[in-house]
């Protein structure tokens, strides 16, 4: 459809004004809200990670796009009906115990935000409880990890055992990150996955819950 | 009467003219002063305030211009630091420029296999030792975080007293908060021969970091007083990153560093007047594709050059810096132009003491070739930053009358003055290779990495510490390890 296509446009081109215009006149013209955002939004999305990947998109551009995505799902929010948003599953995010550092996890929850995923971040210094009360109250599908210091990496493990005492771990997919993080640390401990960027960070969310 | 001799030259880079550097402090005069900063540690937040800063929401604060200013003056413009054996070995000031590796990597390029895996504390021994051999190196840092340590929240003592045993050069030492950086004291204690001997010729220097932007949190607080109190020399540059944690333009990324570092001074001076605090914040790039903190990165070097004009124009205190590293996977052509790159501009620029020599993959991995390669690099440019010495003897016309007398057979190599002086005016190198083709061929053909490699495991296999340490020493080092 024309109008999903100009928005879709402005979305990868992260021109603010025009996804705003274009998303107004895919309302009034009657097209479905859930239609919008799927293609007109998240597919553009799909665009922007694919050329991230491909190295052809810089980081502001993609998060520039992320954030126009984001002010025209605000747009069409008041025009569903309550709780009938589909997004492709929750992600709970956290940097774990006794780390502060959070840019790298603050660009994969933009990324996973963008790629139609809702986003609970807990912020940095998360202690493993913190963790297990969020998945108990929220039901998500995915916990993500992170951690900058090889000192606090224990961390992972011990949310990891915290889900399991609270017989939690069986319900949610684990996905670690972090720079001295590896994918044989998550082997060892038990996570689920593990994404060296936010780009994969993406990819690997999609496979772990089967979508595209 | 002969005449005065003409002084060399040393080549001396630029970066920045003093209206540059005015404008710069005044914008992180106006970030603390209208900005403020984020102080999370309570003590040192009621000390700024008792001092004159002005409490905002939260943990925020503004801090006056004159607090600065102060910190400024009191802070000393020399810290010399010893070696373990209390000899004089950096005195940082002025040009003075010294090199040294870097912290904290999480993976070691394999000596025998070439492939990068974790760091062990046998890691953190032998990137000592390998410094401790090196000429052009002139202190050491652990160049691995050793995942095989007996307690991991230790982590940072055990790494000290590996490179302790291993090293009698100066060590700059990284630690997590007050319980460890107090036993890293206390081992030093143990080596210099008491408290007031460390105080007096301190061998080591502490490396913390605030977060940028504009954080302060306690732990990080705690060593800085703990440090300013103790008279252990400090640095506390945050990692100020242009696109990251500070603004992609560079005069914004150096001025929100360095208003960052001088609350850390302010702080500092406060506890302690007249402590050692080594100057300055670590301004990178981040890198707009893949997002890490660049290690090779031009623009790392611009700021550090632009760190040594300020100091020159406006602050007068040494100076913390890098070079020698880069964000190459491999001891590749990469590498080694990164890592020259900064070597080149650090000298030139004489910033004073300079880390992370021998970092590959953006400080993620340390590689005992690029650390033995590296040496190397900096002899060289040593040699040119020499300059060229002009006088009668240089000038050399009295060879030139010889070499004319001796007609067609009269060549400068053979002559005497080029036998009393190849050794002072030419770069003389080792692990860089001139040789022919064929003999290069027949020598194995190999590359930058293999040689270097070859040399590592040469030093690594020939070098003892002179003296060693005394085996009491390492019993007590022991014992203080057994208590943790």
């Amino acid at each position: 459809m024309k109008h999903l296509s100009a928005l879709s446009e402005a979305v990868i081109k992260g021109d603010l004004e025009a996804a705003g215009a274009a998303t107004q006149k895919a309302i009034e013209a009657g097209i479905d809200p859930q239609t919008i955002l799927d293609q007109g939004l998240i597919s553009a999305m799909d665009v922007v990670g694919e050329r991230f990947a491909q190295g052809a998109m810089f980081v502001p551009q993609m998060l520039r796009s992320a954030k126009t995505m984001q002010s025209c799902v605000a747009l069409l929010k008041p025009h569903f009906q309550a709780g009938t948003v589909s997004t492709k599953g929750i992600i709970v995010m956290g940097t774990v115990k006794a780390d502060l550092h959070d840019i790298g996890k603050n660009l994969v929850a933009m990324m996973l935000e963008g790629a139609g995923f809702t986003i609970i971040d807990l912020g940095v210094d998360v202690a493993p409880e913190a963790f297990v009360r969020t998945v108990s109250e929220k039901n998500p599908q995915i916990v993500g990890m992170s951690a900058l210091l090889s000192t606090t990496m224990p961390s992972m493990a011990s949310t990891i055992e915290a889900l399991k005492q609270a017989g939690l771990r069986e319900h949610v997919q684990v996905m670690i990150g972090g720079a001295p993080v590896t994918a044989k640390f998550a082997e060892e401990i038990g996570a689920d996955r593990y994404a060296p960027d936010a780009g994969a960070a993406v990819a690997t969310a999609k496979k772990l819950l089967n979508i595209t | 009467m002969s005449n005065l001799p003409i002084p060399t030259f040393q080549p001396r880079l630029q970066v920045l003219s003093r209206a540059q550097a005015l404008a710069i402090h005044a914008a992180a005069l106006e970030i603390l002063e209208k900005t403020g900063i984020k102080m999370e540690h309570a003590q040192a937040r009621a000390m700024l305030i008792a001092a004159g800063a002005k409490p905002l929401a939260d943990d925020w604060i503004r801090i006056p211009g004159y607090l600065v200013d102060d910190a400024l003056r009191s802070a000393p413009r020399q810290i010399v630091l010893y070696d373990q054996n209390g000899n004089r070995a950096m005195p940082l000031e002025q040009d003075n420029f010294f090199f040294g590796t870097g912290s904290d990597t999480t993976f070691t390029l394999d000596l025998d296999s070439g492939q990068r895996r974790a760091c062990v504390l046998n890691d953190t021994g032998r990137f000592a030792r390998l410094v401790d051999a090196l000429d052009n190196l002139s202190f050491v840092m652990s160049m691995s975080n050793p995942q095989d340590v007996p307690i991991i929240d230790f982590i940072y003592v055990y790494a000290f007293a590996e490179m302790v045993r291993n090293t009698n050069k100066p060590i700059v030492f990284i630690a997590d908060r007050l319980e460890d950086i107090t036993h890293i004291h206390q081992l030093a204690c143990l080596v210099a021969g008491g408290e007031d001997a460390l105080r007096r010729k301190p061998f080591l220097l502490n490396y913390s970091e605030a977060i940028s932007p504009l954080r302060f949190p306690a732990h990080v607080v705690d060593r800085l007083m703990f440090c300013a109190a103790k008279e252990i020399p400090i640095c506390l540059p945050s990692g100020s990153n242009a696109g990251g944690g500070a603004p992609v333009t560079l005069a914004g990324a150096l001025a929100l560093g360095i208003a960052e570092n001088l609350t850390g001074l302010v702080i500092h001076q406060l506890t302690q007047r007249g402590a050692p605090f080594l100057f300055g914040p670590n301004v990178s790039a981040m890198d707009m594709k893949s997002t890490v903190v660049s290690y090779g990165c031009p623009e790392w070097s611009l700021t550090q050059a632009a760190l040594a004009d300020m100091r020159d124009h406006l602050y007068g205190l040494p100076i913390w810096s890098f070079a020698g590293a880069s964000d190459a996977k491999t001891v590749d052509a990469q590498a080694g132009a990164e890592a020259m790159f900064s070597i080149i501009t650090a000298m030139t620029s004489r910033c004073n003491l300079i880390h992370d020599v021998g970092y590959l993959e953006y400080g993620n991995m340390s590689s005992l070739e690029m650390v033995t390669l590296a040496d190397e690099l900096i002899a060289m440019a040593r040699h040119f930053v020499k300059g060229i010495p002009v006088s009668p003897t240089t000038l050399a016309l009295e060879a030139l009358e010889r070499v004319k007398a001796a007609g067609s057979k009269g060549i400068f190599l053979t002559d005497d003055h080029t036998f009393d002086h190849f050794e002072e005016a030419l770069f003389l190198p080792t692990l860089i290779d001139r040789s022919r083709f064929d003999t290069w061929q027949d020598q194995g053909g190999q590359d930058m990495y293999r040689r270097s490699n070859a040399r590592a495991r040469e030093i690594l296999a020939m070098h003892r510490l002179q003296p060693d340490k005394p085996p009491a020493l390492l019993k007590e080092i022991d014992a203080l390890l057994a208590k943790l």
